[in-house]
């Protein structure tokens, strides 16, 4: 892991989780994996918190744990989940887009909570949606069990792996989830909660051989007293779906900025159905049917034409597109020229690029130096002799997509990282005025509670004076800028990285 | 005098030789195997009795060309159209950039308009690099004459600007504009991603951005081109 993106986990877990979860997962992060005793000595914090960090972590999938020979047990953290964790507005807001306010809800809370079951979460959001809803209404469980099996059944949603239910000392490798979804539609249970599943599944339970503490159980306890239904059935988002989705988002909205909005529907229609045949990985999704684009080659004639999206050339495209977007707005349109004539002939010298470019041969020299620089491009050397000479060199320009795209999504992290420093600067400096707001807040609240007159509440208002009101506007809003802005720079971190996960698959 | 007058003559042959390329001197040298003294005397003659002349290289500005005194230099010693006395004319090239690209835009608008079935859309948004020529020609910008693939060089870098797209079909031989039984169509297109992500905020254009941690002098904390982008 570079140190970057080192230092984005490390900032996300604190706000995230705390110092201690921090500490730890940074560790782990840096070191691999480890057993727990080691973590322990080499963090130097006590068993117990180690555990209970552990505890957390393991919740929310940030760490898994393997057996080794000897019956140790070793865990790790893995990075790339805990990078996910921004984009977790993301998530929720395409759930809402897709399935209201309570899908919304749904996801947020299997989000916060790492792994629920499917009564907590109905349970949960029921109540939340209750507290909104006008007096007198409730919502009705089965319509949140409703939209959540609808998720399930479109697999935004899946089953924790869970432990086999034959006694077997060694937790097994978790097998892939999304099969679970077909034994979906089978149970229902009193009281009003249609629970479905039939726990076929192992779960990754913490009992292993070597002993250690059963206290990193997943730390989930239900108010009830009764006897949870589906006790032992865990859920999590699908984070691997929601990529798919935005993956075919921006494939379709590519389309349908270089194509008309016709064309791009086609192509909608075309994603959507092969959503659930293909896995997330595959290059190509099963054909389909008709039209003409760069994106959809021609793969047979069965039926009239079949027709395929060829998502890796699709990635491409819009890895491309970002890069030379970063060009355009860092050097100017002029280099931004350069960058797409030297990305079409895939080879060129430097006379040629003066060439076709039409652009002073001064101004074209140092802008090649300057992306060569940033190393956008790179220098490929032909000898003519044997000797090297470099008078008696070619020397072509090249543009490596795949090292220009990892080199940018490496300053997208630190970006990223820069960003969340400097809203927590921001709300460091303001902290005295944000207690103030809060006091006077709650204060005005427990009046308005015990029934006090309209002068005594204007009275305390008037606390916060005019001046410091605009302050906290102002932070309010940087804030929100600030929080925007890395949502922003996360979504071409998507990009950026699908395109490498692809291109990386192929090779 | 004789043996002068017959190596008059060589070097005259040989410059005559070299059409309306021209050639420099020290590759006459080569030719005719005659000391530089010798050649340098030769050639002042020819060019006071005006048989020959100097032309200056656009490519090596210090390298003069030699040839014949009525012959029009060639485009690649001069520069073609893009070039006026030696300096390249990018005003021009600008200018000419930006018609043609609004030309085809145009072209699209209307097709756009027209609200047909999308393949007809799509067709008659095409234009053909004749069109774009006789377009060209007719606007009158030009003093110089300008021929097809000169036009087709402009449109090669909108192109490169991502603003055309370019597309060759199968023509027969004898419809305007066609060559060697293709035509090229151009067509004006949208970029297919908006300014990505990591430009919107102040880090992606940061010219210091290697410099910048914690803790430094330039730290997200202080940074200038943060508060300058909040305040915005």
């Amino acid at each position: 892991m570079t140190q970057a993106e080192i230092k984005l986990c490390s900032l996300l877990l604190q706000e995230h989780f705390g110092e201690i979860v921090e500490k730890i997962g940074v560790h782990l992060i840096r070191t691999g994996s480890q057993p727990l005793r080691v973590i322990a000595h080499d963090t130097g914090t006590s068993l117990d918190q180690v555990k209970k960090a552990l505890c957390v972590l393991v919740q929310h999938n940030l760490v898994s744990y393997q057996v080794h020979k000897r019956g140790v047990v070793e865990y790790e953290a893995q990075c790339s989940r805990v990078l996910r964790m921004l984009r977790y507005p993301r998530y929720i807001y395409t759930t809402k887009t897709l399935y209201s306010d309570t899908g919304e809800l749904i996801v947020e809370e299997l989000l916060l909570n790492g792994k629920l079951t499917m009564s907590a979460v109905v349970k949960k959001v029921a109540d939340r949606l209750t507290e909104t809803m006008e007096d007198g209404k409730t919502m009705d469980y089965a319509e949140v069990s409703n939209t959540f099996v609808r998720l399930a059944d479109t697999h935004f949603v899946q089953r924790c792996p869970s432990v086999p239910t034959t006694e077997n000392s060694d937790p097994g490798p978790p097998p892939p989830a999304p099969t679970l979804v077909i034994n979906e539609k089978d149970m229902y249970l009193v009281p009003k909660l249609s629970l479905i599943g039939k726990g076929k599944r192992r779960r990754s339970s913490d009992e292993d051989a070597a002993g250690e503490p059963k206290a990193k159980r997943p730390k989930y306890t239900t108010d009830n007293k009764e006897p949870i239904p589906d006790d032992g059935i865990y859920w999590q988002a699908n984070l691997d779906r929601f990529h798919q989705h935005f993956r075919d988002q921006a494939i379709v909205s590519a389309v349908a900025n270089r194509m008309d909005q016709t064309s791009s529907e086609i192509v909608r229609t075309m994603l959507r159905m092969s959503e659930i045949t293909t896995s997330s990985s595959a290059p190509f999704t099963q054909p389909l049917s008709s039209n003409e684009l760069e994106f959809v080659g021609k793969s047979g004639d069965s039926g009239g034409g079949m027709y395929v999206i060829n998502l890796h050339k699709a990635l491409a495209s819009l890895a491309t597109a970002t890069l030379e977007s970063v060009v355009q707005e860092r050097f100017g349109s002029r280099c931004a020229r350069i960058f797409r004539l030297v990305l079409q002939k895939k080879h060129i010298e430097q006379k040629q690029v003066e060439d076709f470019a039409m652009i002073p041969a001064k101004e074209a020299k140092d802008m090649l130096y300057k992306m060569l620089s940033e190393n956008f491009m790179s220098l490929q050397e032909i000898p003519k002799t044997p000797d090297h000479a470099p008078s008696r060199t070619f020397y072509l320009y090249t543009v490596n997509i795949l090292s220009a795209a990892r080199m940018l999504l490496h300053r997208c992290y630190k970006s990223i990282a820069n960003l969340i420093e400097r809203r927590q600067f921001e709300t460091k400096e303001n902290k005295r005025l944000l207690e103030k707001s809060q006091r006077v807040e709650a204060i005005i609240a427990s009046m308005q509670a015990t029934g006090a007159e309209e002068a005594q509440l204007q009275e305390i208002e008037e606390m916060i004076t005019a001046p410091e009101r605009q302050q906290l506007e102002t932070l309010k809003r940087n804030v929100n800028k600030l929080d925007a802005s890395e949502i922003q720079v996360d979504e071409t971190i998507f990009l950026l990285e699908s395109y490498i996960e692809c291109t990386m698959k192929r090779q | 005098m004789k043996g002068s007058d017959n190596q008059e003559k060589l070097v005259y042959q040989i410059i005559e030789d070299a059409g309306n390329k021209g050639i420099w001197s020290r590759d006459i040298r080569y030719k005719s195997n005659l000391p530089l003294t010798e050649i340098n005397k030769i050639l002042k003659n020819l060019e006071s009795k005006k048989l020959i002349k100097a032309v200056k290289s656009v490519a090596a500005s210090k390298k003069k060309v030699y040839m014949l005194y009525n012959l029009q230099p060639d485009r690649s010693v001069t520069g073609g159209a893009w070039y006026s006395d030696q300096d390249f004319e990018s005003e021009f090239v600008e200018v000419l950039n930006q018609q043609c690209f609004k030309f085809l835009q145009s072209k699209a608008e209307t097709a756009r308009e027209s609200k047909q079935n999308p393949m007809i859309q799509r067709n008659s948004s095409f234009a053909s690099s004749h069109e774009v020529w006789k377009y060209i020609c007719e606007l009158g910008i030009s003093k110089v004459e300008l021929s097809m693939e000169d036009i087709e060089t402009i449109l090669n870098t909108l192109i490169y600007d991502g603003k055309v797209e370019m597309t060759i079909i199968a023509a027969k031989e004898g419809t305007v504009g066609s060559v060697d039984g293709h035509m090229k169509l151009y067509r004006a297109v949208n970029p297919i991603i908006p300014p990505t992500g990591l430009v919107r905020a102040p880090c992606g254009l940061c010219p210091v951005f290697d410099d910048c941690h914690e803790g430094g002098e330039i730290s997200p904390s202080n940074c200038i081109y943060m508060t300058e982008w909040l305040e915005f």
